[in-house]
């Protein structure tokens, strides 16, 4: 890679404004409406980006990716229903910081995180793209085992308030994940004679009930979402909430960074993706925290730390694809036919044949995320605004619009009655503390899993030792091992503070 | 005094479900199953400590058997219940009225269950929704909604 290559695909990409323009306005409405993926999307425009030149048809595909990521955590913020899985760790502190007047804050929060995790990820891809490449080849169903156990620690960390409902929520959320044929023998399992149930639970069916319907249905109870002070708040909001979510965004700099690298290095292994990296950022944000105890009242460091994660895996999902021809995800599959069409080969001669397409690939992406915050960062102060409509006006349209939003995805209207039998159990849920979000972060888990798991104990004919055959596979035991003493230690020794405190003060 | 019975319902919930879940693989091989045991094991032993925990709150007098929370507030429990059977209503027409006429009666009478009265308002709001789903479901992203007469309507009119 030449600096004249870089320096000229920066110059082209800019000059592509008026392609990545729509393609960022696209993406932000499809990801803010639940139940539409930036994939599905793109197959339906494939007759479009197949007909343009291709270093069109990837800029606009790109910024569309890019965008979708980045607008997920809108609705999440504003009225707790997540545009994607990715958002869905940005439920616990967004809506927070929504019900406490600052919402205004919260996205700009978001916005930044994301635009700047991507851009940073991004250039740290151009960077150490050939090393990048090999990670995928190190990460087996034995370390992916491992790596997706942190993801469900997370349940753990949710459930810090009642840790047994915050598993039971997760356990059952993962039995739910299982449901469908298993991957070996194509047996179904617990499907309930529905043939809809075979392929496995419908991840936005799931999402859409678990968060739109059920907070719909919890919602009623109140005239507003926000609270009366949060009220007044939202109807005082100017630019000056803007210019202090854009201040502490840059107090928190460095947790930006580190938590997009979370995203960036699970990105980059093939099948991972937004939804484990946002909720292993926020795992890991939590976990380093000097104040966990405050993580899900509505915090900044726990809208950032999933926002940022979510846009890190934009750049390592293409990461794959373009250095071995695997794609990292269903998005970069319908990218990568698009470049096949156009007569590309993916995989290592890319970069020796045509390193411009390759590296303006990314130097695509990170022009689009500098469009991206000169055309969001107005919007947050209007979209903020939402939080001051009626819950009379607001519950019929989040349940009517979100139930059809749910029949998007695999277009059966069995998915509409699946998502409304998921919102009845996660209002009850809801109202019974059992965390809706342990039970997604279960469900999104499960098949995950299993796929894994089967695949490791296959490969030692039954033998669960081959769980911790591997140094890499070793060493992320003992991360994790740590990620969960860790959390218990800290709340012994601050017992042990206070104590000590007290006996002094007594005597 | 508690209202302990709420909380009995995700465990009952998942127990059901998790004996329905051993049942329907009882039949097959260890590989296709050994996940599903595994996770199916360990939840069935939380929900065994859950109801420990429970029996023990109830036996020292700290909480009974309602289920208050899952019906307070009153006044929106007609609400509630009104919303989910409009839904329901909304699938199960949805087939022959199509996504626009269903989806505008469905608004009309959600809006109503919440408590707008404004005749206006009613229809406007509802004839919004109605259209803006019209226009992205059908127009933009043709998807596979079923047709009904405002559809049907709307296609000959414009072909």
């Amino acid at each position: 890679m030449t600096w004249d290559i870089l320096l000229d695909q920066f110059a082209t990409q800019f000059g592509l404004w008026w392609v990545i323009l729509p393609g960022i306005l696209l993406g932000i409405v499809v990801g803010i409406l639940p139940g539409f993926s930036p994939q599905n999307t793109l197959i339906m425009l494939l007759p479009l980006t197949l007909a343009v030149p291709v270093e069109q048809a990837f800029a606009f595909m790109v910024a569309l990716y890019c965008a979708n990521h980045l607008s997920g955590g809108i609705p999440a913020i504003l009225v707790r229903i997540p545009g994607s899985g990715g958002a869905a760790a940005t439920v616990l502190d967004g809506y927070p910081m929504t019900q406490k007047g600052q919402a205004q804050q919260a996205l700009v929060l978001s916005f930044v995180a994301s635009v700047f995790g991507g851009l940073i990820t991004t250039l740290a891809t151009l960077a150490l793209l050939p090393w990048l490449s090999q990670i995928g080849l190190y990460l087996r169903s034995v370390e992916m085992v491992v790596v997706l156990l942190f993801g469900l620690t997370l349940i753990a960390v949710i459930a810090a308030k009642d840790f047994l409902k915050g598993l039971i929520a997760g356990f059952f959320g993962l039995l739910i994940g299982v449901i469908g044929t298993d991957h070996i023998y194509n047996a179904p399992r617990a499907t309930f004679g529905f043939l809809e149930l075979y392929d496995g639970v419908p991840l936005v069916a799931a999402l859409i009930g678990l968060f739109a319907v059920s907070e719909a249905l919890v919602m009623i109870e109140q005239k507003l979402i926000v609270a009366v002070e949060g009220r007044e708040q939202a109807k005082r909001s100017n630019w000056s909430e803007t210019l202090e979510g854009l201040r502490i965004s840059l107090q928190k700099w460095w947790h930006i960074v580190w938590t997009a690298f979370v995203g960036l290095l699970i990105g980059v292994v093939p099948g991972a993706g937004a939804s484990i990296a946002a909720f292993v950022a926020y795992q890991q944000s939590r976990l380093w925290s000097k104040h966990p105890e405050l993580y899900g009242t509505g915090i900044p460091e726990g809208v950032i730390a999933p926002e940022s994660a979510n846009n890190g895996v934009t750049s390592g999902t293409l990461v794959p694809m373009m250095a071995l021809g695997v794609p990292g995800g269903t998005t970069s599959a319908v990218m990568m036919i698009v470049l096949q069409y156009h007569g590309m080969v993916m995989g290592p001669q890319l970069f020796t044949s045509n390193p411009a397409l390759a590296y303006g690939v990314f130097v695509s992406m990170a022009v689009a995320y500098v469009f991206m915050i000169f055309t969001i960062l107005p919007l947050a102060r209007y979209m903020s605004r939402i939080v001051l409509i009626e819950t009379t006006y607001l519950v019929p349209i989040i349940i009517l619009v979100t139930i059809v939003a749910a029949f998007s995805e695999r277009q059966y209207l069995f998915d509409m009655g699946l998502a409304l039998v998921f919102g009845v159990i996660g209002y009850i849920a809801h109202k019974t503390n059992y965390h809706v979000t342990a039970m997604l972060i279960g469900i999104i888990l499960g098949p995950l899993f299993e796929r894994y798991l089967v695949r490791a104990l296959r490969i030692s004919e039954g033998d669960l030792m081959v769980l911790f055959s591997s140094p890499l596979g070793n060493t992320l035991w003992g991360l994790l091992v740590l990620s969960l003493v860790l959390p218990f230690w800290r709340t012994w020794r601050q017992k042990k503070a206070l104590a000590a405190e007290q006996f002094g003060e007594e005597s | 005094m508690a209202p302990l019975g709420a909380d009995l319902v995700i465990p009952a919930l998942a127990l059901g479900f998790a004996a329905y879940f051993f049942l329907s693989i009882a039949d097959l091989v260890w590989e296709a199953k050994a996940n599903g045991v595994l996770i199916g094991a360990i939840l069935v032993a939380l929900i065994a400590v859950q109801l420990v925990r429970m029996g023990i709150r109830l036996a020292r007098g700290e909480g009974d058997l309602r289920a208050d929370p899952l019906w307070q507030p009153r006044d929106a429990l007609g609400k509630r219940i009104g919303m989910v059977a409009i839904t329901v209503a909304f699938i199960a027409a949805l087939p022959w009225l199509g996504l626009t006429l269903a989806l505008l009666l469905a608004m009309l009478a959600a809006l109503r269950v919440m408590g707008v009265r404004r005749l206006s308002t009613l229809l406007w709001v509802s004839s919004a929704v109605a259209a803006a789903a019209y226009l992205l479901f059908i127009v933009t992203l043709d998807s596979a909604f079923p047709h009904g007469p405002i559809e049907r309507l709307l296609a000959a009119l414009f072909a």
